[in-house]
């Protein structure tokens, strides 16, 4: 409360132009900068470059392909539509795992890494099992456009509860409490408490879980059959233009699915700033 | 009108964290509930706020049964140890919180929160988010959210506990000055005694599930029902075989009244203003006595010296059994 240290608060800690680090982190990011450059900026350039080989029209003729561009409307439309289902049932599980108790707890904790830890290969066999011709359940997705969004909905149901179970799990429930007391029902101290609280991390766990359902391969090669215009995804049409020796429409490709991941993730980053903000 | 607490109950498992307490708190009064940790104090006001529910008994405010009552329709302000701040909100957001609830008018909520923050000195800070106040600023903004919906009870869980020395000195006095223009009833847990006889008008002692007393901080300091609060509220140390404040001894160094037990001065301590002695009486007593500087200047007092000690007059004694065992 005193002057001095009212100045020192409002006195942002700003940075010169010149670099402040020690010999040891000088390291640090000497060795964070090559790790990342080797891993992935290089690939990446490599991709995007052989991708500008063709040309503008090269690329353009590339992803417009009819049977392409199927592919990339059913990857982006299933992706997109696991991402919201993950947002809403992701936060759920990881509330119930939080806030309540109940017998079989510790084990369903267990069991939610399972989608994320197995094989993704081993995951189709699973799917094909239960959702295959000869389903057990009588229910028959496969080669249907639906088999892709499963196939995507359990390899990335780990995600967003993993992001957004430690957030809860630090909340302080004293500060719903004191919501409570100031007359706000439990679903108002949900909108206007909790979830801006959580918000940053359901969009960290919806952005990897797009991500990795617009890459997605291993899990639903076996289930979808691949059908061109019906059960094809982007990444099998990747991998088809490699084996006919067309490296530059397998880039062309990959570029728009890294370009489409990216705008994403910016869009989640935009949005989530904007709702933390608002309370 | 009152806050009136009958016969409530609390049990967590096996351990009883509140009996049978009945207990009434007069309108417009600063009233603290002081105990130790573990008491029962908190889950008295938790009950009291809506925060926790009785197993049995109780709780009506201002002539309404609030027992059945959740938090949110019994417009009580909340003030918590660790402020309890929307982090993501400034100040001002976090005081407009319960009048937005309450869809009061925009320009309202402007005025009231304005005045509430000048209230508690905060007008500068209105657009900062609580992580760039300290933590007596952060509680002052609780306080100025808690009062925002103009509380029938304001309710403080140790308020200051989470503050450095200064800083609670200093919230401790404004919190009285505050109470005594605003006049709202208010309830707050501490279990610091000094806090609680400097602040509060009267104070309720909760030990062990129960109430041990209710009086002026007076009262309980000078009339003691128990030696549960003798000792909670100051030092006590045993005088022929009585219990009494160090204080409240007299020390002569010639024998002049009868009955004045006699003995060795074995240690002084020179506090700043204050000589604390420790002396062994002839009946193997070991008794501390309290005094100023120039007292026990005048008396030259010093280590080996032969005094005689006696109860002052007016002084606060308790008969006691021996069991005064571990008393400092």
């Amino acid at each position: 409360m005193s002057v001095s240290e009212d100045v020192a608060r409002r006195a942002p800690a700003r940075r010169t132009a010149t670099h402040d680090l020690t010999r040891t982190s000088g390291i640090g990011l000497g060795v964070t900068m090559i790790w990342f450059s080797l891993l992935v900026l290089v690939p990446l350039a490599a991709v995007v470059a052989t991708a500008a080989a063709g040309g503008l029209g090269g690329f353009w003729s590339a992803i417009s392909n009819e049977q392409t561009a199927a592919a990339i409307k059913l990857t982006v439309l299933s992706a997109f539509a696991v991402t919201v289902v993950n947002i809403v049932v992701g936060t759920t599980i990881s509330w119930v795992l939080v806030r309540d108790g109940f017998p079989g707890k510790k084990l369903l904790e267990l069991v939610i890494d399972i989608p994320f830890a197995l094989p993704t290969i081993v995951a189709g066999l699973v799917l094909v099992s239960l959702y295959g011709n000869d389903s057990p359940l009588g229910l028959h997705v496969a080669n249907t456009e639906y088999s892709v969004f499963l196939a995507f909905l359990f390899v990335t149901l780990p995600f967003v509860v993993r992001t957004v179970q430690p957030v809860l799990e630090q909340l302080d429930p004293e500060i719903e409490e004191a919501a409570a007391s100031l007359g706000a029902s439990r679903l108002t101290t949900f909108r206007r408490v909790v979830l801006p609280a959580l918000v940053p991390a359901i969009a960290a766990g919806a952005a990897l879980s797009f991500a990795r359902a617009v890459g997605e391969y291993g899990s639903l090669v076996l289930l979808s059959g691949n059908l061109p215009f019906r059960s094809e995804v982007t990444s099998v049409r990747i991998l088809a233009a490699i084996e006919n020796d067309n490296r530059s429409s397998a880039a062309a490709i990959a570029t728009l699915l890294l370009l489409i991941s990216l705008a994403v993730i910016v869009l989640l980053d935009v949005v989530q700033r904007r709702v933390a903000r608002r309370g | 009108m009152s806050i009136d607490v009958t016969g409530i109950s609390k049990r967590y498992g096996d351990f009883v964290a509140l009996e049978d307490i009945n207990l009434t708190l007069p309108t417009g009064q600063l009233t603290a509930l002081l105990g130790p940790s573990g008491g029962g104090k908190t889950t008295l006001l938790r009950i009291i706020a809506g925060l926790e529910t009785p197993d049995s008994g109780s709780v009506v405010i201002e002539g309404t049964d609030a027992t059945r009552l959740p938090v949110q329709k019994r417009n009580v302000g909340f003030v918590f140890q660790h402020y309890a701040a929307f982090k993501h909100m400034s100040v001002a957001r976090n005081v407009a919180f319960g009048l937005e609830i309450r869809k009061t008018p925009r320009a309202d909520i402007k005025r009231r929160v304005d005045e509430l923050l000048a209230l508690v000195h905060l007008s500068q800070f209105a657009d900062r988010l609580p992580a760039q106040l300290s933590g007596g600023q952060r509680q002052r903004m609780a306080l100025a959210r808690a009062l925002a919906v103009q509380p029938t009870v304001l309710l403080l869980d140790e308020p200051f506990g989470a503050l450095d020395a200064k800083v609670r000195k200093e919230l401790r006095d404004w919190l009285r000055r505050l109470h005594d223009e605003m006049h709202v009833t208010t309830v707050f847990v501490t279990h610091d005694q000094e806090e609680a006889l400097e602040v509060s008008d009267e104070i309720v002692v909760v030990n062990d599930g129960r109430v041990e007393q209710v009086g002026s901080p007076d009262q309980l300091y000078d009339a003691p029902a128990s030696d549960f609060v003798m000792r909670f509220l100051g030092d006590v140390t045993t005088l022929g075989g009585h219990a009494i404040r160090p204080h409240d001894i007299d020390v002569q160094v010639t024998p002049q009244v009868a009955g004045a037990a006699e003995g060795t001065v074995a240690r002084v301590l020179r506090v700043g203003f204050e000589v604390r002695l420790t002396v062994h009486t002839l009946d193997g007593e070991e008794v501390l006595v309290q005094l100023t500087r120039t007292h026990a200047r005048s008396l030259r007092l010093e280590e080996g010296a032969t005094v005689w000690l006696s109860p002052a007059e007016g002084a606060t004694v308790m008969p006691r059994a021996a069991a005064l065992s571990g008393s400092s």
